[in-house]
């Protein structure tokens, strides 16, 4: 690319990107009339990307800062893991759009719509990812596909085809239906993730969020089945129950960790037994539960009134229906960034959590945050069962859903704590629960699924601390470089001679030498 | 410092020889251009102050990283190391200073365990263990249990560990650390019995008077290079101690007083226990005054960092008070404390300083997170708190690309002055400044200096605790001597030199009325 000749002026930003967003999206509707909707689409972007490569010396410079702080464009690690990176991500991006969109649009529509959003993506990408970000990118990827290949061996090795069978969970998994009980099941995940994920921030490691959500679900459920309330009104209590409920049962935990030292692991474990324990006893005719069929019992039915309207997904070709809990989930992410990345408080936990002994230095409360933030992780965790709860059973029964918290965990860790990243990572999780649904009736084991999910928990967790550290290292240099004031030279200005008679020298010299390579730099 | 090349037909050839040892972590040199030459059956000491790169070479012979430049020589053939099991295949062991063994075994199992494979398990290894312990006078009983043994007697099982795997150079890194006086004749004895056997030993510490007392030879370390070899025979203690802390070095000196007399922060018979229950600070009293700088010195481990805690609200007072411009600070937390205007420079400022992971404007925040310009109520105000870290990049002078790099990315120096200006802005009171200059370059010292200097004259009280003798006496109004959580006596700094500055923090010399016998000699030669 960077052969090819180029006329000698510069170009505003938004002009290249525009000129990038018409080739691509122009090109893939061209294409569409001959070829297949996804071929035209790929080489579409790929050529927009091309053009954004080609173009990218002429555009004005302050677009093209890595955000890592360092000047990326141009060094071995831009161009051979960036690039690849940047235009992965952006025909993917356009891809899924394109296929997304096609389920309520028309084929070419959605086609040019998709291209559209890749082509912007190149620009972006290719001017604004910074190499950390790309390396995260890169190797969750690499992760990913590690786990399909460790998976398709075991298929491989039982006999079974490996392709085949992917080929069936996509085709299973992409059903209108299937993409419903992915969204669902993906808000519930999300909410135990993010429950998890305010935990991990502090190095906190709550284990409770299962036995929080069933306690915090069953009282809730009791609460709305035997207490008669006007609409909103209701379901407002209800979450608030919840709320209460799940804060409460790990505030327990987080009390004994400040107060008594008590390890948060082993007390939340101990405290999923007890919650155990009393919502069996708890759940019993003689006391909440009332029979609900012949060899159920569960909390009283929940009026209408206490429901939450559920959103029709006829866009998505299915008539059932979203919860409508999903705009909670989606105002706890934004809740959740927003406390971390512009509150004091996020600040303070997310320092708490990166050196305990440098937040204390600093004034910060430590067991203060050990235990509000162990509190805060409860009162999300109350909210996991709520989806289920108020959009589908309404009443807390023993076939409730159980086990959430610990998916959440794994579901944390593949996010990487991240409130984007637990979106992708649990509506992936519940991609696979659900695609794995189809394979028993072709006698196939169903607990290939939970293969493929362990597999890419493990791998994403390796591979990600092994980039990361890398990274960090790669970043170091690239900064030690950029300043000049790298070791390297340091011998040369720092007196070496045994008796320490230059060491004059090496006072003055030195600080003007490096004024002149950091001037430089800059 | 013979530098024969390897093979040059000598008749006994160097047991190790370091040769140009250059080690480089990102953004500093732990070590540069180090030449070493122990010979066989020596106690070779390598003397330096913490920080000096005393361990970072240490690490580098025994195979826990690798050199970027230079060789090793073991007995006159080059070696690379790449991790301890080479170096102890070439016969070089380390017995570190936290020692690294198993209660709730026997000292036979902790022996063996790594090295099942040289003599079993069993008798055989006993009858070994036994014999090394005879030939070497260690008195190791094999079958007693580790949690009944003393600190010396830990020590002497690890030393016979690394016999047990046939070293034949012996690495102890800061071996009295740990021991009580009569531990360390002990310790002394043995080594002295080692040599004899034709073993080598490296003797790794930084009391000047052990070394000239026990070591046949001895390498000083400073900034990460070897400054020096001298010949105990014919050095004393304040020679060594000139190599070691540079005394040459000129320290910027302060112009003419700006001391006060406004008391800002007053210490009134303030006591602090350690976790034991142990007075660690033992009714101190001070007062610090603005435009004053008052200066601590003492050997460390003498109640500095304690007392810098108990300031800063982050270790509660056992007895006693802290007047901050006439309000009772005593049990404020340290948020509080902070608030009232009194910056900290930590001493680990990895530990206590910054956010290793952080960006720069986020650092920013650190310890000043109730405070304009980097918050607003409950909010983080980026704009303010980014502007305001382009201000101290600038006026501090810190090489950074931008503020969004990582505080890991920066050198030490550039990370303590990021750190200085942070604690600098929002004109503080006080500040509590520990080892300002520590790990940091000849440059970026002495633009650290000039900064402790222009808010000295704007008025800023400081409390200074530092090692660098020479930073001490050139910057402050006024020093005290700290020895064991007591301050024993007050020096003026225009007329005091390091080496009395050194005897009273032995508790020798100085009028000091706490004298006490270790250590005198180092002094008085």
């Amino acid at each position: 690319m960077s052969r090819l000749p180029r006329p000698n002026m510069t170009v505003p930003a938004p002009g290249a990107l525009a000129v990038a967003a018409v080739l691509g999206t122009a090109l893939t509707v061209v294409l569409d009339m001959a070829l297949l909707w996804w071929v035209a689409l790929v080489i579409g972007v790929a050529v927009a990307f091309a053009l954004v490569v080609w173009s990218g010396p002429l555009v004005s410079d302050e677009r093209r800062a890595g955000a890592g702080g360092t000047r990326e464009e141009g060094t071995v690690l831009h161009e051979t893991l960036v690039v690849p990176t940047a235009l992965v991500l952006s025909v993917l991006a356009g891809l899924l759009t394109a296929w997304f969109l096609d389920l309520s649009l028309v084929e070419p529509v959605a086609a040019a719509l998709g291209a559209l959003l890749g082509s912007v993506l190149a620009f972006v990408l290719f001017h604004r990812l910074s190499a950390m970000l790309a390396l995260s990118f890169a190797a969750v990827l690499a992760a990913g596909i590690l786990a399909v290949v460790v998976t398709a061996a075991v298929l491989h090795f039982s006999g079974i085809p490996p392709l085949a069978t992917f080929e069936r969970m996509l085709e299973y998994g992409s059903r209108p239906d299937s993409l419903v009980r992915i969204v669902n099941d993906g808000t519930t995940y999300y909410l135990a993730a993010v429950a998890v994920a305010i935990g991990f921030k502090m190095k906190l490691f709550n284990i409770g969020v299962d036995g929080q959500y069933r306690l915090a679900a069953l009282l809730a459920a009791a609460v709305g089945g035997y207490i008669m309330l006007p609409p909103v009104l209701s379901q407002i209590v209800i979450v608030v129950t919840a709320v209460a409920v799940g804060g409460m049962w790990a505030g327990i935990a987080g009390y004994l960790k400040v107060a008594r030292g008590v390890s948060e692991v082993i007390s939340t474990i101990m405290l999923n037994s007890i919650a155990t324990g009393i919502t069996a006893y708890l759940l019993s005719t003689d006391r909440l539960a009332v029979e609900i069929s012949t060899n159920n019992i569960g909390t009283p039915p929940m009026p209408e009134s206490s429901w939450v309207p559920g959103i029709p997904a006829t866009f998505l070709g299915s008539d059932q229906k979203i919860f409508g809990f999903v705009f909670l989930a989606v105002a706890v992410g934004i809740g959740y960034w927003v406390m971390l990345n512009r509150t004091r408080f996020g600040f303070e936990l997310r320092a708490t959590g990166q050196s305990q002994t440098a937040a204390e230095a600093s004034g910060v409360n430590v067991k203060k945050m050990v235990f509000l933030s162990m509190l805060f992780s409860g009162m999300v965790a109350g909210l996991v069962g709520l989806p289920q709860l108020l959009g589908s059973s309404h009443y807390y029964a023993l076939d409730f859903p159980t086990g959430i918290g610990f998916i959440g965990i794994a579901i944390a860790l593949l996010g990487r704590n991240h409130p984007v990243g637990i979106v992708f990572a649990s509506l992936f999780w519940a991609f696979l629960s659900q695609a794995s649904g189809i394979l028993p009736f072709d006698g196939i084991p169903q607990e290939i699924a939970v293969i493929s999910q362990a597999t890419i928990v493990l791998t994403v967790v390796v591979v990600y601390e092994v980039v990361h550290r890398w990274g960090r290292r790669y970043q170091q240099q690239q900064i030690g470089k950029q300043l000049g004031t790298t070791a390297g030279k340091d011998p040369q200005t720092v007196p070496s001679a045994p008796e320490g008679t230059t060491a004059e020298g090496g006072d003055d010299t030195a600080p003007e030498s490096d004024g002149k390579r950091g001037g430089e730099a800059q | 410092m013979s530098s024969t090349p390897s093979g040059g037909g000598a008749p006994e050839p160097p047991a190790v020889e370091l040769r140009g040892i250059t080690k480089r972590f990102p953004g500093v040199v732990a070590n540069h251009d180090i030449d070493i030459t122990v010979a066989p059956g020596t106690v070779h000491a390598i003397v330096g102050e913490n920080g000096a790169g005393k361990s970072t070479l240490m690490k580098t012979l025994y195979g826990m990283h690798k050199p970027d430049e230079g060789q090793i020589h073991v007995k006159g053939q080059e070696v690379r190391f790449g991790s301890p099991s080479d170096a102890i295949r070439h016969g070089i062991g380390m017995v570190h200073q936290h020692f690294m063994l198993a209660d709730n075994f026997t000292v036979l199992e902790n022996v063996v365990l790594g090295a099942e494979r040289r003599f079993g398990i069993g008798s055989r290894a006993r009858t070994k263990i036994r014999e090394l312990s005879d030939q070497y006078g260690l008195g190791v009983d094999p079958d007693r249990l580790m949690e009944d043994l003393g600190v010396g007697e830990r020590q002497r099982v690890e030393i016979l560990k690394v016999l047990y795997r046939g070293a034949q150079t012996i690495i102890l890194d800061e071996p009295t650390a740990v021991l009580v006086p009569q531990e360390v004749d002990e310790l002394f004895d043995n080594l002295r019995e080692l040599k004899r056997e034709g073993l080598t030993v490296i003797f790794i510490s930084h009391k000047l008077d052990e070394v000239l007392s026990v070591a046949d030879e001895i390498t000083v370390i400073r900034r990460g290079t070897t400054v020096a070899t001298a010949d105990p025979g014919t050095t004393t203690a304040r020679e060594l101690a000139t190599l070691m802390v540079g005394g040459e070095l000129p320290v910027p000196e302060l112009r003419e007083s700006t001391v006060t007399d406004h008391v800002v922060l007053s210490l009134e018979g303030v006591t602090v226990h350690s976790s034991e229950g142990r007075a660690v600070v033992d009714g101190i009293g001070l007062d610090i005054r603005r435009g004053e700088i008052v200066g601590i010195a003492g050997v460390e481990g003498n109640g500095q960092s304690e007392l810098i805690e108990a300031i800063m609200g982050m270790r509660p007072l056992v007895s006693g008070r802290l007047t901050l411009e006439g309000q009772d600070i005593s049990d404020w937390s340290t948020l509080r404390i902070r608030e009232a205007g009194v910056g900290y420079i930590p001493e680990d400022r990895h530990r206590h300083g910054v956010l290793l992971e952080s960006p720069l404007w986020e650092n920013r925040i650190l310890g000043h997170q109730t405070k304009e310009p980097s918050v607003r109520g409950p909010w983080i105000d980026r704009a303010g708190a980014r502007a305001d870290s382009e201000r101290i990049v600038a006026e501090y002078d810190v090489r950074t690309p931008d503020i969004d790099v990582i505080a890991d990315a920066l050198s030490g120096g550039n990370q303590q002055k990021f750190i200085i200006g942070r604690e600098m802005s929002g004109s503080p009171r006080f500040l509590v400044a520990a080892h300002p200059t520590r790990g940091v370059d000849v440059g970026a010292q002495a633009a650290i200096w000039e900064q402790l200097r222009e808010a000295r004259a704007a008025g800023l009280a400081v409390l200074l605790i530092s090692a660098d003798l020479d930073e001490l006496i050139g910057m402050s109004d006024t020093l005290h001597v700290i020895l064991r959580g007591r301050l024993v006596a007050q020096a003026d700094p225009t007329t005091v030199t390091p080496e009395q500055l050194g005897s009273a923090m032995t508790g020798a010399g100085l009028g000091g009325d706490d004298a006490s016998t270790e250590g005198e000699g180092g002094a008085h030669e």
